[in-house]
């Protein structure tokens, strides 16, 4: 993997310990994405109106707000939601039928909290499965609970760190951790903290879905946000999102050296010719 | 153009324009159940493709009447496109079939293999087939016709999005 080039939706919302959006001065996200010779990124990011250097924030909430609700759409496409429920379920089932409860599926870096919505729309795991969203941008949160009141759905939204104690997980043994296109945002030096802090936890197990990076993944992620997506962000941030995505082994590496006391399984198939499923694909860890 | 070939791809851009409808309203509200708007959308599409099509649709048939000796151009044109558009649309209605009533294993193929790709090749499948009919037409004015109703059904889906859905999006709550 060559240098980790940069997803311009990483740089736009900066949040503090307070959980609060820091204003964002303009000419460093340009320089930053030159520094790394992202010349399209930096022409498309000096299209945003500014003011006083800063980056106009009720444009750039707008904006993330517009490129949010576009990857829902995708994620509906390619039937994330449901892909998420089918592969929990059985979890869930193991989970009560030990005796465990109340469940709840955590799901971090929620964005919108489509995932979550979804399976609350569809009771995908039993009414008695709580569904909580965390999500650090309060944009997002705002909206995803917005969202969530309009359709009467129940499930809750949390915006802050998911793995500060006691914020979205009380009971471990009863939580399952997930996350759908989050790991490849995150450092390769970060990923085995990312899975220390739920094993510190204690969470019953995580499910963390990912692009599997290769050829066709790349491909199939220019096509699919040429074709449905509107905004020169989610179309550069998209196909970026495979080329920065980790393999099977780095994964797989970083889960066990963070968290030793789960059996971590990775489903991917061959880089040339992987099944069509397997392009996205979780990375599954269940405590021993 | 026989008056079967015709309707086909009267049909064809009717329905494409409620695809295009449909795509433009997609991904904007981030509600779970929007299948009223989606329905919405797709007939506004289907409305508007053939308000877009009306002038060429008249202007061929004023053609066909004052000339009737056109009509053997336009039968060669309107084959061209059917054979361009029909495995086309053939191939897109069967994955939409499968995305309708099968699994999520299946929908989710038959959109990454089919759905997906052939909406970025529709551009240019539009053009080819506009291409090939004016060039087996070998008449401007046929010429002219076809190329313009590829423009309009091409145009389907920016104006529906301009005229209902680019400036309706809910800003940041709170």
């Amino acid at each position: 993997m060559g240098a980790r080039l940069l997803e311009i939706t990483d740089l736009l919302w900066p949040v503090d310990a307070g959980g609060a959006v820091v204003p964002v001065a303009k000419a460093d996200v340009l320089s930053r994405l030159r520094a790394s010779g992202q010349d399209r990124a930096a022409r498309i990011v000096s299209a945003f109106p500014d003011a006083d250097g800063f980056l106009d924030r009720s444009y750039i909430d707008a904006l993330g707000l517009r490129v949010h609700r576009e990857l829902q759409r995708l994620g509906e496409e390619l039937q994330f939601g449901r892909r998420v429920g089918a592969l929990l379920r059985p979890v869930t089932e193991t989970m009560r039928g030990r005796g465990a409860g109340p469940l709840r599926v955590v799901d971090v870096g929620c964005g919108l909290g489509f995932v979550v919505r979804a399976m609350a729309a569809s009771s995908a795991l039993g009414a008695d499965v709580e569904l909580v969203g965390v999500d650090l941008n309060p944009v997002l949160i705002a909206e995803a609970r917005r969202l969530a009141e309009l359709e009467g759905l129940a499930c809750r939204f949390i915006q802050g760190d998911a793995f500060r104690p006691g914020l979205a997980v009380q009971d471990g043994a009863c939580s399952v951790v997930i996350s759908s296109g989050l790991m490849h945002h995150l450092p390769e030096s970060g990923l085995a903290d990312f899975f220390a802090a739920q094993s510190r936890l204690g969470v019953a197990g995580f499910a963390h879905w990912d692009i599997a990076p290769c050829l066709w993944s790349t491909l199939g992620a220019w096509v699919f946000h040429h074709a449905r997506m509107r905004e020169p962000v989610s179309r550069h941030d998209g196909v970026l999102s495979a080329r920065r995505a980790y393999t099977a082994a780095v994964l797989q590496a970083a889960a066990r050296t963070g968290a030793p006391g789960y059996d971590v399984q990775v489903q991917e198939g061959s880089r040339w010719h992987p099944r069509a499923l397997d392009v996205l694909r979780p990375l599954v860890g269940i405590r021993t | 153009m026989t008056a079967a070939d015709a309707a086909t791809l009267l049909i064809l851009a009717i329905l494409d324009g409620a695809f295009a409808g449909f795509r433009s309203s997609a991904g904007r509200t981030g509600l779970i159940n929007h299948r009223r708007s989606d329905h919405q959308a797709a007939r506004r599409g289907a409305v508007l493709a053939f308000a877009v099509l009306a002038p060429v649709i008249a202007a061929t048939s004023a053609d066909v009447l004052i000339h009737p000796v056109h009509l053997g151009d336009y039968t060669r044109a309107g084959t061209a496109m059917l054979a361009v558009y029909g495995p086309y649309a053939l191939l897109v209605l069967i994955a939409l079939a499968c995305y309708a009533i099968a699994g999520w294993r299946l929908k989710y193929l038959a959109a990454a293999l089919i759905l997906g790709p052939f909406t970025l090749l529709r551009p240019g499948i539009a053009i080819l087939g506009a291409a090939l009919a004016m060039t087996l037409a070998n008449n401007l004015v046929v010429a002219i016709m076809a190329g313009l109703s590829a423009v309009a059904v091409l145009a389907v889906e920016p104006l529906a999005g301009r005229l209902w859905y680019a400036r309706n999006q809910p800003g940041p709550a709170g």
